[in-house]
């Protein structure tokens, strides 16, 4: 289908009116002195959906990069530390150790979403011309670099313990601990809804036409008059920018950013979400991460009434995580939603 | 301490690096694939030793054999299930399959083993240096009150019985000929009726068996825990990628290179900073993959 | 008036000489075809021409400029198209998207204008399918407009191909072994149509080593031996020329 085929009520502007709503919805809650009253049991959902919800933002990225583009990311979670950090260093008032400077969070927001940008577009620029596996291998070096100097400098990023001391503005705003919760939740949801607003629009569009054109044949993608490598940047900055917009929100939602965060576990936990849904569906990829994330809530639960320890029990999650990715790459290598054909593997 | 000192430490630490590398590039040059369980393959290695030498009381070189073999058969074993079946899909599934694999495997060890760490029972003696004169240059000492100990001198001994053994394998006998011929072009081999298949179960279990000398020798040098093959892994993909990914003998010169900046960047470190050594390791990968993707002797990896 | 203008080319891969200092010219207008035994360098002389390889010496001129060395993308879009001995169909795209992706001007393919869904980007974008089910239809590919193109046979890749560069109106279409692997009824009807665009004004140079299907279709012929010229000229000089008589039966 092209864009004149699927123009009128697509799911991209269903998804931005829900964002929008999301976000009114947010701040009712977070600007009027109504309250609401959540029953305990409902803390560890909301928890992790917030979580979901940062991630969705990093999952939709990734989706662009490698399901429209074909770039292996392995090191995705260095750009959602970019933004976290950068959002924590300028404007943290008296973190307990390394910098922060105490600016307005919307401008640290902003410059988190650039940094993390222009990190993309650095490793970008250096690494986009390797073939797909050493890329994989590059962006993750990266990562680990980064992941090494987050917990070694300790006088700028605060070492093990991170930076804390980062406004919550959500929680300043709203009346009390429940409600900052649940408007924190609509509107990091909002965000969700509109980003898959934007990359839908970009994919549907001949942008998106071109984006598949170059996963498939980069050669004949040039031959064509398209810059494979442009879109090739183009793709992979959004990506970080997104990942970087999901970590600032997550330091302002959570007040603290620490190494522990952003570790390796993150790109593999969006990956495999991503996978799973079916590389290349936008919706698919939201709801493959929902199904990983499910099983983190579901095992939360489940913990209370098995006799193992939570230490076990955090071993059984991962193995149960590590044979799905093998499972889904051997049976289902389309994913659970996406399309076989367009992604060319046999399903 | 002095700089001779370092290097003797970035010796050893290339030295079991170097072994478990050559395995890692030879199941990328054959089976072309970039296997992130490797670190895995190491850390039951790693075990099987540990359980050859502790439980069952087997002297350390037997147990250390025992771990070979074990190593040889897991490998062997996880190879023929999980990564044959999709050989034919190429790099990408192959390495995302390695990635969950890998994960399983650590968090199974971590179910089964536990979380601590545990130690090879040894015995070393240190042969010191004395006498030896300071020989400063500016605020470093070059040489300084050098030790080794006997298990370093065993490290170091295992990898080049390991270099040699290798070179006689790869060009005296057969299967180690049909490896190279594999390795250098997958079509041609076949038309001169190589049993590719055949030779793939060779590597995967030539792998496997430096993967377990590899887990015995580090934890001789450290200790044994689930996650101490992971903690390996980057460098030693680091160190394969340095030596031109796929070439064994730049494998060698690879680890060495790895094993060296490890230690030396340690030594002139700040203390306090010694975390990030790990780091400057992968910097170095970093620098090689956008420099000279193709490493010291090997191949194109960069798109035409 | 030349358009293409090859001078003194040389390329060599691995000690080999792929090109050895060729030089060859096309003018405005001209149906070329380019022949010579496997080796010759005929493929190499595209890949250097058209930006996908870079030559280890000379010059490439099209249409008055140097371009040598410049990208395949900014050669396409000065005009200049080729197609590859071995179909390159984008495999995941279905038959109708690949058409339209060759599409040029597309306003759409920048982030603003796709992210607003600007009216210049849909009224182009109408442009675009209209034009490419015309040429979709034209190379009787209507029926399979939605299939993906992994699904075609041989000869069916061939004409997507070739819709596809003419979805950019090139200037100078460079078609390696069109006809290869090509059924006769096909080759005809390929041949027919190469000779019709030519026949608008489009200049064609054609590879092939198929020499009954060339003569017949070219009004020049150049021959390449070795990355060098061996002869240059009509069908007919050329075909009793000694040397090409050596090079094709004399082996």
């Amino acid at each position: 289908m092209s864009v004149v085929d699927r123009l009128p009520g697509g799911e991209g502007e269903r998804a931005a009116l829900i964002g929008g709503a999301c976000v009114l919805m947010a701040a009712l809650f977070a600007l009027t002195p109504l309250v609401v009253a959540l029953p305990s049991a409902l803390y560890v959902f909301f928890e992790v959906a917030i979580l979901y919800a940062v991630y969705g933002l990093l999952v939709l990225g990734l989706n662009l990069q490698y399901g429209h583009t074909g770039l292996i990311n392995f090191g995705h979670v260095v750009f959602f530390a970019a933004g976290g950090y950068t959002v924590a260093m300028l404007s943290a008032q008296n973190p307990f150790a390394g910098i922060g400077l105490g600016y307005p969070w919307v401008a640290a927001l902003v410059a988190g979403v650039l940094v993390a940008a222009l990190l993309g577009a650095l490793v970008g620029a250096t690494s986009l011309r390797l073939r797909d596996d050493f890329l994989a291998i590059a962006t993750l070096a990266t990562a680990e670099i980064f992941h090494t100097l987050f917990v070694n400098f300790r006088g700028i990023f605060g070492g093990n313990v991170g930076l804390s001391g980062i406004p919550q503005p959500i929680a300043a705003l709203a009346t009390d601990g429940d409600t900052t919760l649940l408007a924190t939740l609509l509107f990091f949801g909002g965000c969700v809804a509109f980003t898959f607003a934007a990359v839908r629009r970009l994919t549907d569009a001949p942008y998106g036409r071109v984006l598949r054109a170059v996963r498939a044949d980069e050669l004949v993608a040039r031959s064509l008059g398209k810059s494979a490598f442009s879109y090739k940047m183009q793709a992979f900055v959004y990506g970080a920018a997104l990942a970087g917009l999901g970590g600032g929100l997550f330091a302002l939602y959570s007040g603290a950013v620490a190494p522990g965060f952003f570790t390796l576990q993150v790109t593999v936990t969006v990956w495999i979400g991503m996978l799973l849904g079916g590389a290349g569906s936008h919706r698919g990829v939201l709801a493959g991460l929902a199904i990983i994330m499910g099983l983190r809530l579901l095992s939360r639960f489940a913990l209370d009434v098995t006799p193992v320890s939570a230490s076990a029990f955090a071993s059984i999650r991962l193995i149960v995580i590590g044979m799905i990715l093998v499972a889904i790459v051997r049976y289902r290598p389309a994913g659970i939603w996406g399309n076989a054909e367009e992604l060319g593997v046999d399903s | 301490m002095g700089l001779a000192q370092n290097v003797v430490f970035g010796l050893v630490t290339g030295s079991y690096i170097a072994i478990a590398a050559i395995g890692f590039t030879l199941i990328y040059g054959i089976v072309n694939m970039i296997n992130f369980a490797y670190g895995e393959f190491i850390t039951i290695g790693a075990f099987v030793g540990i359980l050859a030498s502790g439980t069952l009381s087997l002297p350390l070189p037997i147990a250390a054999l025992v771990a070979m073999v074990g190593g040889g058969l897991v490998s062997l074993v996880l190879a023929r299930g999980f990564f044959t079946p999709i050989n034919h899909t190429g790099p990408v599934p192959l390495l995302l399959t390695s990635i969950g694999l890998g994960l399983a495997l650590r968090n199974a060890v971590r179910l089964v083993a536990g979380r601590g760490a545990r130690y090879f029972d040894t015995s070393a003696t240190t042969y010191r240096f004395e006498g030896l004169p300071d020989l400063p240059v500016g605020s470093v000492d070059l040489l300084g009150n050098l030790f080794v100990t006997s298990l370093q001198l065993v490290v170091v001994g295992s990898a080049v019985a390991v270099f040699l053994l290798l070179y006689t394998l790869l060009t005296r006998t057969d299967v180690g000929i049909a490896m190279r011929a594999l390795a250098d072009d997958e079509d041609l081999a076949r038309v001169r009726g190589i049993d590719t298949q055949r030779v793939r179960d060779s590597v995967w279990m030539l792998a496997g068996v430096l993967a377990g000398l590899a887990g015995v020798l580090i934890g001789i040098q450290t200790n044994v825990s689930a996650g101490i093959g992971f903690s390996f892994v980057l460098q030693i993909l680091a160190a394969a990628i340095l030596g031109g990914a796929g070439s064994p003998y730049g494998a060698i010169a690879g680890s060495y290179v790895i094993g060296l900046v490890l230690a030396l960047s340690t030594a002139f470190l700040p203390s306090g900073m010694t975390g990030i050594s790990s780091a400057i390791a992968f910097l170095v990968l970093v620098i090689v993959l956008l420099v000279k993707p193709s490493g010291i002797a090997g191949r194109e990896v960069r798109e035409a | 008036m030349s358009l293409l203008a090859v001078e003194d080319l040389t390329k060599e891969f691995g000690g080999l000489r792929a090109l050895d200092g060729l030089s060859v010219s096309v003018d405005r207008g001209d149906l070329v075809g380019v022949m010579g035994p496997n080796g010759a360098g005929k493929t190499t002389l595209f890949n250097c021409v058209s930006g996908i390889v870079r030559p280890d010496g000379g010059a490439v001129t099209f249409d008055g400029t140097d371009v040598t060395g410049n990208s395949p993308e900014a050669l396409a879009r000065a005009g200049m198209i080729r197609t590859f001995q071995l179909t390159r169909e984008l495999r995941t795209m279905t038959v109708r998207d690949n058409v339209r992706l060759a599409a040029t001007d597309q306003p759409g393919e920048r982030t603003l204008p796709a992210l607003l869904r600007t009216d210049a980007m849909e009224s182009r974008e109408r442009e675009v399918d209209e034009r490419a089910d015309e040429l979709i239809e034209a190379f009787e590919l209507a029926h399979l407009a939605d299939e993906y193109s992994a699904n075609l046979s041989g000869g069916q890749r061939k004409l997507l191909e070739l819709a596809r560069a003419l979805m950019l109106d090139p200037e100078l279409l460079l078609l390696d072994e069109p006809f290869a692997g090509v059924n006769p009824t096909l080759t005809r009807d390929i041949a027919d149509r190469i000779r019709e665009l030519n026949s608008e004004g489009m200049t064609v140079v054609v590879i092939e080593h198929e020499l009954e299907t060339l003569t017949d279709l070219v009004d020049r012929l150049v021959v390449l031996q070795q990355g060098q010229l061996l002869v240059d000229g009509s069908p007919e000089t050329v075909l009793d020329d000694e040397r090409v008589v050596e090079a094709y039966l004399g082996g």
